[in-house]
């Protein structure tokens, strides 16, 4: 759908500022109560959702005029929903959709920032949206690892370009490859021969440079017989799972977030964490695991003539209920002596850690401002640790830290797993 | 029409560069109003300086706390106090909290909640800023209006900055008629033609005794959150009446005994937009509710301070509803109904489902009064939204109002809206004129209503000429025209 086909959710916004703050029931007191960081930082209503989605109504009635401004506006938003659920908590509309419809039409009409170009570029010549040293499955080296494109394997575990290429983040593939061995899982990858999923292209605005990876993807996928995907990066997870599904690419694919997967194991017994890890930690849910994790809804109807904003048929809204909270929680509770504190913003409704919407590559202290406030509202807790599920949002809290020296410590749910069994 | 580079970079001067835009781009985020330009001040000496460059350079100003609703002319300097978002104090012994204007309800009732303490949270919801004044859903318990406001800072259209009440005469918030200057009658945005010029950037907040927990055992995920349990003695319950005659009856009793913490006269068709999660749920669950009812009624919450407390007042409600041939509506028995309502109804968190989500607009008559005398008028109102609907232009409610007590019904409000679709002219149109007709019919039947879209100069006279006082009293106020009328700001 194009940005015009929300028009009639776009006009619904009543400027009701809900999307500014986390669902009104679930505010605590005056700290921690905001859930879009771009009107928490920026503060014009123009940066709030509600802000956005009146200016592209508007441009669409009053022609596309881009300014510096405009273009201020629209990257800087790390598209992590959270607006739509506080919103969606009330209102019958789109919010995240025409959001990411207007990004889309902005580098459609050539209206692009350099940073992001940039990355872009590297995508196409490298396929990579991380700078690129070495061959992306060097990190396997000497592990012995099945290659899924040529053997016969039940799960392939598709790495990504942060945890392939960052050599601080390649521990992350080590130990999931830990898990998986230790689970008696018959995986492999695809190494050298992996490529982005197109997920954070899409998130800029880049349709057709996310399309193409997807296609490309899928078509390995299918030629080398692969029912049942695996993902330790929750960018990675909602591409495969949510955004090739909305684009009719994902077919029967089974995707799967390692956290899913581990969970499933200690339910079937094939996993059992004995090893005591002592220590107090919150967890951060990752936008694309949680609110945006939640199954794409295929629909297409009209709106009925009348008082009401209702369709025929009736449309059904992902409002953010059915993400992946559960299994992460599951996963840190079967561990031996891990205390789970925690924070005010979880769930549909948690903070962002900052890195999406090509935020970390278009303004990266925008990036840490809300990387910040994230690792604030953690050891407000009391945890010794904040455990999240995605490497983009370790790699954001640990920069995060390191230049405030705070003694937070930050892990990935893999990484507390390898150390358990 | 754009500033001039030297007036803007004076506005500059006093936020700072990233607190001022003129950038077209951005206007249309706030309101359909082109604004020379949007500034956001910090604190009261800003918004002070900013309002007297406006005098100097004759410029008009209107600011905005969370800025739901307005009416702006063009070029008008927008002021939005979004950084102007502190709770100066809470204090419990005396029972009032300070705050500035871009606090929002959740955050200072979540706040209050910890100390055992609540206050008055408007009907437009708990989004909208805690220093609003008007209505809500615990005035039979809390009042409302101007009754919860106590000292307030002012920055005059002049830019001035006026202490009243107590604040007038030291640095305490505890009253809002003196030792010190009181204008209460002046601080008021309830009487036509308009709000009170200027800025108002911080106001005291009375409290009220909350007996509920420190915080509300919420469970479930967005968009269907409820209560793990009801609090203990706590019970929400929707009583539905045989007559409007027995409801007013058991309401006027109910606020004589003083038992009820909430009493919020729901009619079907708003409770069903509270308890549905979208608009199909609310229009399968009013048409069920709606055969379950059998006439007018009303939605109670009580909260008693021991067991023994509970139990005397739920005996009581009981008795009084029995008295009155009241039925109780037995969707919201179901814990986990009465568990959404009962949060939702403390919290103030579903008056969008309620009014927005059904078609995308609403349009509404308040009337303050005595109950039953209003809810006369609200009866013909409602008749009269009945053709509208026939036409398919506004959503179905059966043609209900609703309304409230005030101070254990020593007041009372009534209301009636109707929800439509704005992008639709034609039912745009039948609104406005269904409104207009029914104001003017309550100001000839002598009512107090909202007169805003009424014409002012036409009704003035009925009551004492007040609007040729209030203009009198504003041009000594705003001298060079800097401030102007408009509607009620949420």
């Amino acid at each position: 759908m194009a940005l015009e086909d929300y028009r009639g959710d776009m006009e619904m916004c009543c400027r009701c500022s809900c999307c500014k703050f986390i669902p009104m029931q679930m505010v605590q007191g005056a700290e921690y109560s905001y859930a879009c960081p771009s009107i928490a930082k920026y503060n014009f209503h123009a940066y709030s959702a509600g802000g956005r989605l009146n200016i592209a109504a508007s441009m669409l009635k009053k022609g596309f005029n881009y300014s510096d401004k405009i273009l201020d506006i629209v990257k800087n938003c790390q598209m992590c929903g959270a607006c739509g659920v506080s919103c969606n908590y009330a209102m019958d509309m789109e919010v995240l959709e025409p959001i990411q419809e207007f990004r889309i039409k902005t580098v459609e009409d050539g209206h692009t920032v350099p940073a992001l170009e940039k990355v872009i570029t590297s995508l196409g010549n490298q396929g990579s949206m991380v700078p690129v040293t070495g061959k992306r499955g060097d990190w396997a080296s000497g592990l012995n690892l099945k290659d899924a494109t040529s053997k016969k394997v039940n799960v392939l575990y598709h790495v990504g370009c942060l945890t392939s290429y960052d050599k601080n983040m390649q521990k992350l593939a080590k130990a999931t490859v830990n898990i998986l061995q230790k689970a008696g899982v018959n995986f492999g990858i695809t190494g050298d021969a992996e490529m982005c999923c197109g997920g954070r292209a899409y998130q800029m605005g880049y349709k057709e440079d996310f399309l193409n990876q997807a296609k490309k993807n899928m078509a390995m996928i299918k030629k080398a017989g692969i029912k049942t995907l695996v993902a330790s990066c929750s960018n990675c997870y909602q591409a495969f799972k949510v955004l090739y599904d909305k684009y009719n690419l994902r077919g029967d694919l089974e995707v799967l977030h390692i956290t899913e997967y581990i969970a499933r194991s200690l339910n079937e017994e094939t996993l059992k964490p004995s090893k005591k890890v002592a220590l107090t930690v919150t967890y951060h849910d990752p936008c694309r695991l949680g609110r945006l994790g939640e199954p794409w809804i295929h629909w297409e109807g009209k709106k009925i003539p009348g008082d009401r904003f209702v369709f025929d048929p009736p449309k059904i809204y992902r409002r953010g209920t059915h993400g992946v909270y559960e299994p992460p929680r599951e996963v840190l509770n079967s561990i031996s002596g891990i205390k789970l504190m925690e924070m005010t913003r979880i769930k549909e409704y948690a903070w962002c850690c900052g890195a999406g919407g090509g935020v970390n590559e278009s303004n990266p202290e925008f990036a840490m401002w809300t990387a910040n406030e994230r690792i604030r509202e953690a050891v407000s807790t009391g945890a010794e640790a904040i455990v999240t599920a995605c490497p983009w949002c370790e790699k954001t809290f640990n920069e995060a830290i390191q230049k405030n020296e705070s003694s937070l410590k930050v892990y990935d749910i893999v990484e507390l797993v390898e150390k358990a069994i | 029409m754009a500033l001039s580079k030297e007036v803007y970079k004076e506005f500059e001067d006093v936020v700072g560069e990233e607190n001022i835009c003129d950038d077209p781009a951005i206007m249309p985020a706030y309101f359909a109003t082109e604004f020379a330009a949007v500034i956001l001040p910090k604190d009261t000496a800003k918004v002070q300086a900013i309002v007297k460059l406006c005098n100097k350079h004759k410029l008009k100003f209107r600011a905005i706390s969370t800025g739901w609703t307005g009416v702006f002319p063009k070029n008008t300097i927008l002021l939005d106090l979004r950084r102007m978002n502190r709770i100066i104090e809470i204090n419990e012994k005396n029972m009032y909290a300070v705050v500035e204007p871009y606090v929002i309800s959740a955050e200072l009732q979540a706040e209050l909640f910890k100390r055992g303490l609540n206050f008055c949270i408007k009907g437009a919801g708990s989004n909208c800023s805690a220093m609003l004044r008007g209505h809500g859903h615990l005035d039979q318990t809390t009042s409302a209006d101007d009754r919860n406001h106590l000292a307030i800072e002012w920055v005059t259209p002049e830019g001035e900055i006026v202490r009243l009440g107590s604040l007038g005469s030291s640095d305490e918030w505890f009253c809002g008629d003196g030792p010190g200057p009181s204008l209460r009658a002046i601080i008021s945005s309830a009487v036509p033609p308009g709000v009170t010029p200027g800025v108002f950037t911080k106001a005291a907040i009375k409290l009220y005794h909350w007996p509920g927990p420190s915080k509300l055992p919420v469970v479930g995920k967005s968009p269907r959150y409820t209560l793990r349990e009801i609090p203990a003695n706590m019970m929400a319950r929707y009583y539905s009446f045989p007559s409007v005659e027995k409801m007013w009856q058991a309401e006027l009793k109910i606020g004589e005994s003083e038992i009820a913490y909430e009493l919020m006269g729901f009619n079907a068709s708003m409770v069903a937009s509270n308890i549905t999660t979208c608009n199909e749920e609310e229009e399968e669950v009013f048409r069920r509710i709606s055969q379950e009812v059998q006439g007018p009624g009303f939605f109670v919450i009580i909260a008693g301070n021991s067991p023994e407390d509970f139990a005397y007042k739920k005996k009581v409600l009981e008795k009084i509803v029995s008295d009155a041939d009241g039925k109780s509506l037995k969707s919201v028995e179901d814990p986990e109904i009465e568990g959404i309502l009962l949060c939702q109804c403390v919290r103030i968190s579903a008056s969008i489902r309620e009014t927005f989500r059904a078609g995308g607009a609403f349009n509404s008559i308040p009337i303050m009064g005595q109950r039953d005398l209003t809810i006369k008028w609200a009866i013909g109102a409602g008749e009269a939204k009945k053709p509208l609907i026939k036409k398919g232009l506004i959503v179905d409610d059966g043609g209900a109002f609703f309304g409230w007590g005030v101070e254990q019904g020593h007041l009372g409000k009534t209301e009636i809206f109707c929800r439509f679709d704005p992008l639709n002219p034609e039912a745009k149109k039948a609104v406005e004129e269904w409104r207009k007709e029914q104001c003017a019919r309550a100001v000839n039947e002598r009512y107090f209503a909202d007169l805003l879209m009424a014409k002012i100069d036409e009704s003035g006279p009925s009551l004492s000429n007040y609007h040729l006082w209030w203009r009198k009293i504003v041009k000594e106020l705003d001298p060079n025209s800097v401030s102007p009328e408009g509607g009620p700001l949420v």
